[in-house]
Order: structure tokens, then sequence, then C-alpha cells
């Protein structure tokens, strides 16, 4: 170390905005999940779904000579070029598709990046520090936010920048900003609800196995009972019992062609919905967020 | 405790401070002027001890009351105060997953330590600490003992003036125990800091404090040097005399001593009331007709004292 280490040392350093303490949360969290190999599993199998879009793009931009048909069948199947249809480009399609993956990824960590402050009670530690329940709230929904852009943002930009770099670069890149936009924005709807979702969720039943129970439980059985539900009335409003399709539906608004549609209803409704239950999750949040356990 | 004219430099001056979680009073109406130097907070389990230093670290609300800590309003400047403050908590703490080092680090960007300062910080406080050979140990393979230290490097890394140690050394082994209160020792030697000890186990605050606070359902039972603390209880005294028992101890009874006999004859430990002289055990003597050839002030110790205070304090009936 080349230091005194028997002897005390002091520190007159300045202290930084706490602010600065959310994103060493953010690392921090990031940090522990890398650390756990079953979530790079988990990861790989995001990736292998990148992998298979990332392919089918180089080989029909790339390979002219292909039969026509695969050609056809492959853009039919990614879009890429649908920037004005309704937001259903490929992009979207395959932030969809990677649903599974960012299900399962956070039924894992919830309770390893938000369960275990309150199952080991470390929240004193967090809180004693100085940052306010915000900071630490703040910490905790980037990192799970991270988390889930790292599989549908992040993937789908670079698909983006890839489909144009193989035809034609800056004009598709300018051509179709918008999309790119609607990918971030998307991506931020799926990120924010998600998280916020995920955090109340694990802060209020801190072990693995409650909290992938509720949280497959509200995506996969809330998401059967609204089709259920749909096909006995033939009524659409039913689908917004269903978490995945109000996060997609809100999602789409981003698309000005989704904004003018007539399915646009459902974007708004859903938009309401969500922000109402995002409110109530934060609240139950921020309540349950404390240094103090009462025991009576 | 005794407040003194003139004091600006108090370490805790609070006032009438009061907490309730709902229906049950955690702390009712408690004052306290201490100065610097090393506090024993002392009660039994549920008297309000980490309450209050959650109150004093600004990171639970008081009901009632005001006062400040390092002269910072308890309810107003508590993000500065945290700031000045390194706090151990009693249990839990630990990050999952973490190295030590990158705990502490993490603890020193919480405090608002830039992160490579923080991180060479956490390296330095480790090895002060004892710990700089096990600081690339994941956080689980830490023995109890180990925990403890890391979680007082992690307090201590932003070099704060006041420690908060929130039961320290409950459940460490004897060693274990030792070890940590050398260790706290050493470092109060050193570096003059402040500390507040809250515990329930004597003999830590009996090594390390000067001063005590008594806890005891809420309230403050008794707050002063340990001196102070011994001179208001020195009321107890080993008698031995020549001569036939009952009178003797008829006598005394009736000048309203209690008495504990001894086992054998001839002997017996009392308690006298206030005010009391030790030359009026000579006149009850001189009544009943012994000899007294032995009289020597009982040695108080804080645990006895402790068990004194807060029976004093029973509600009837309990």
């Amino acid at each position: 170390m080349g230091l005194d280490t028997a002897r005390y040392h002091g520190w007159h350093g300045k202290l930084r905005s706490p602010v600065w303490s959310s994103l060493a949360l953010v690392r921090v969290a990031l940090l522990q999940v890398f650390r756990r190999k079953i979530y790079w599993l988990v990861l790989a199998l995001g990736f292998l779904r990148f992998v298979v879009f990332y392919v089918t793009i180089y080989m029909v931009t790339q390979f002219t000579e292909l039969p026509p048909v695969f050609r056809e069948f492959a853009f039919r199947a990614l879009d890429f070029k649908a920037s004005s249809e309704l937001g259903d480009s490929g992009y979207i399609r395959f932030m969809d598709g990677q649903s599974v993956v960012v299900m399962i990824l956070l039924a894992f960590s919830g309770s390893l990046l938000v369960g275990a402050d309150f199952r080991l009670g470390s929240l004193p530690f967090y809180l004693s520090r100085r940052i306010d329940r915000w900071h630490y709230i703040l910490g905790k929904l980037l990192a799970v936010s991270v988390l889930v852009s790292l599989v549908t943002v992040v993937p789908a930009l670079v698909l983006f920048i890839e489909y144009g770099a193989f035809t034609s670069s800056f004009e598709y890149w300018l051509d179709n900003f918008d999309v790119a936009l609607s990918i971030v924005g998307y991506g931020a709807v799926i990120a924010g609800s998600l998280s916020i979702l995920l955090v109340t969720i694990s802060a209020y039943l801190e072990r693995m196995a409650p909290i992938a129970v509720v949280w497959s439980s509200l995506f996969i059985l809330l998401g059967s009972f609204s089709r259920l539900l749909d096909r006995i009335t033939g009524y659409e409003a039913w689908e917004l019992l269903n978490p995945w399709r109000l996060i997609r539906h809100t999602g789409r608004l981003w698309f000005p062609a989704f904004r003018q549609s007539e399915d646009a209803w459902l974007g708004w409704w859903s938009l309401f919905i969500l922000t109402v239950v995002c409110t109530a999750l934060l609240l139950a949040l921020f309540r349950r967020v404390r240094a103090v356990e009462v025991v009576e | 405790m005794q407040r003194e004219a003139g004091g600006d430099n108090w370490l805790i001056d609070i006032h009438q401070v009061e907490r309730r979680y709902g229906n049950i009073a955690a702390l009712r109406g408690v004052s306290l002027r201490l100065r610097q130097g090393t506090v024993g907070l002392v009660g039994n389990n549920g008297a309000g001890k980490s309450t209050l230093n959650k109150i004093l670290l600004g990171i639970l609300p008081a009901n009632a009351g005001s006062g400040t800590i390092l002269g910072c309003d308890i309810r107003q400047s508590t993000r500065d105060l945290r700031g000045r403050v390194g706090y151990m908590s009693e249990s839990g703490g630990a990050v999952p997953i973490l190295h030590g080092v990158e705990f502490v680090a993490l603890s020193g960007e919480l405090y608002g330590m830039p992160r490579r300062e923080s991180l060479r910080r956490a390296h330095e406080v480790l090895y002060y600490c004892g710990l700089g050979e096990l600081r690339y140990r994941q956080l689980e393979e830490y023995s109890a003992g180990n925990i403890q230290r890391l979680k007082l490097a992690a307090a201590l890394v932003h070099d704060p003036e006041l420690l908060l140690l929130d039961e320290p050394t409950s459940g460490l082994d004897p060693a274990g125990r030792r070890t940590f209160l050398k260790l706290l020792e050493d470092l109060i030697e050193e570096t003059g800091k402040s500390v507040l000890l809250s515990t329930h186990l004597l003999g830590d605050i009996e090594r390390l404090c000067e001063q005590v606070v008594v806890l005891h359902q809420g309230q403050v039972v008794r707050a002063g040097t340990m001196t102070e603390l011994r001179n208001i209880l020195h009321d107890r005294f080993d008698l031995r005399w020549q001569g036939p028992d009952e009178p003797f101890l008829a006598h005394l009874q009736q000048a309203g001593v209690e008495i504990v006999p001894g086992k054998l004859a001839g002997q017996a430990t009392v308690s006298v009331p206030k005010p009391w002289s030790t030359v009026q055990f000579f006149e009850l003597a001189r009544q009943a007709e012994v000899v007294l050839t032995g009289l020597k002030m009982e040695e108080e110790n804080l645990e006895r004292m402790f068990f004194r205070m807060t029976e004093q304090e029973q509600p009837h009936g309990t």
C-alpha cells in the first residue's frame, strides 16, 4: 500500500451531491447482478434472439442472391423499414419478443437488488448515509431500468444502426430518425414501468419465490384472463387488464401513426392507467422505504 | 446531566424529545446535554436506544422536542449532519455479493465522497481496522467479528467527527468482542473522536466510556460521568460488628436502613436512606451495645448501578 497502515489517517475532501450516490447504487446493483452466473444465462437467452435478428439483417442486406422467397419472408417478419405502420416495426417486435427474457431476468433480480436490503436489514445502512429515501429509490429504479434496457433498447438500437450501416447508411438513419426515437421512448416506457413495478413488489415481498410467483401471475395469469374476457365478450378494452399490453399500447404512443389511428384510444387509456398504477406504486414504495422497522 | 453555563460546544443537546410508534411511546421526553468524548447509552432491549440513535442521526423524525447534535439541528440539517457522523447499525447492513473493499467504498460514496477517493480511503480504513488481507473477500465469507469491523470501517470511511455505534459487540464471541473493543479503544485514543456507544453490555461501557446515559422505558433514568453516577448511588455499606445481631439490626431498621443479612453472624450489607452520615452507624451500635469492627462502602460497578437505577424506575406492581 505504501502507507502507514497501523495509524489512522484523516480525510479532508469535499462531499458531493447525493445524486452521485444514486449512481453509485446503480453501479453496485449491476455489479451484484453480473457476479451471479444465472443472470449471464438469462442475458445469453436474450442475446440469442438478438443474434438471430442481427444475422437475418446481415443476410438480407448482404446476400442479394438469396432466394426472393426468403428475402420477402425475412423482410415481412422483421419489417425494419416500417416506420409508419402503427409502430409495429421490426424493432418494436424485437423488443416485445424480449419480454419473456425481461420477465425472467427481473423475477430473479428483484430479490437480490431490492428484497435483500429489506430482508437483511440493510436499509439503515443506506439511509444513515447522506442520501434520502428518494435517492435510494431512484438508484434502485435506475438499476432495474438499465437491466431492462440492456435486453430491449440497446440491442434494438444496435439493430437499427446495423440495418442502416448495411443499406443506405446515413439516409436510412436520417429518414427513420423517428424510429430511433420511438425505440428509445418505447424502451423508456418499458423500463420505467417495469422498474417501478418490480422494485415495489420486491420491497414488500423480499424473497425470490413470492416475488417470482406474483410477477409471473401478473404477466401470465392476468394476461390470459384478459384475453379470455376479450374473447368471450368481444370487448377489446379487456386488453387493458394485461400489464404487458398496457405497456405496449403506451409505448406505441411514441409513433405518430399510432396516435392518429383508430386504436389510439387504447394507447391513451393505457397511458392513464399506467400513470395511476405507477404513481400508486411509487407512493407505496416511498412508504415502505424506512430506516426503522417497528418491533412491538 | 447538569447544564453548564456558556457551553456552546455540546456534542448532543436535546430537549424533551418524544417518539411514538402508534400507541407505543419509544421515547418519552428525553433531555440530554453531553460533552464531547465517549458516551455510553445503556438500556434494556426496547429501552429506546436505537430510536434515540436514529433521531440523533435525522433518519427518524421526533414527534416532539428539539435539539442539536454537533451544533446541527436534529430536525433540519440532517443531511449535513450525516456527513459528519459515522453510523454503525445494530444488525444487518451488509450488501450481498460485494467484496469488503467495495462495501466500504460504497459507504463512502453514499456519504458523498468522490468514487476514486472513496476507494482509496476504503483500502486505508480496512487496513486500519485489521481487514487489509481480507478486503477482497465477499461479505458472505466474513465472520461475525470481521463483519462488525467492516461496518466500523464503513462508518469511518469519510472521517466523521462522531461515531454512533449501535450494539457493536452484541452477538460476538468473547475473543471477537475483545478485539473489537481494543480497536475502538485505540481509535478513540489516537483520534480523540467522540463516540456514542449504545449497548446493553455494560462491560463495554465501563471499559470505553467517560459518560453514561441510562435509558429505561423511553426515559433517561440517569446521565452523567461514571464518577457522578457512583457518587449518586454510594449508599451501600458492608458492616461487621461484635455482639448480638438482633438489637443492632432492629436499631438499623428503625433508622430506615435496608438490610441484607450476611451468611455469618455479625455482618450484613445495608442500604442507607439519604441524608446519612457514617457516624450514625457508630451511634446505633452504641445504642445496641455492640462494637462496630468493620465499615466499608460497597464498590459499585455499572451493572449493579444499572439494575438499581432501573429497578427504582419500575412502575408499581411490576
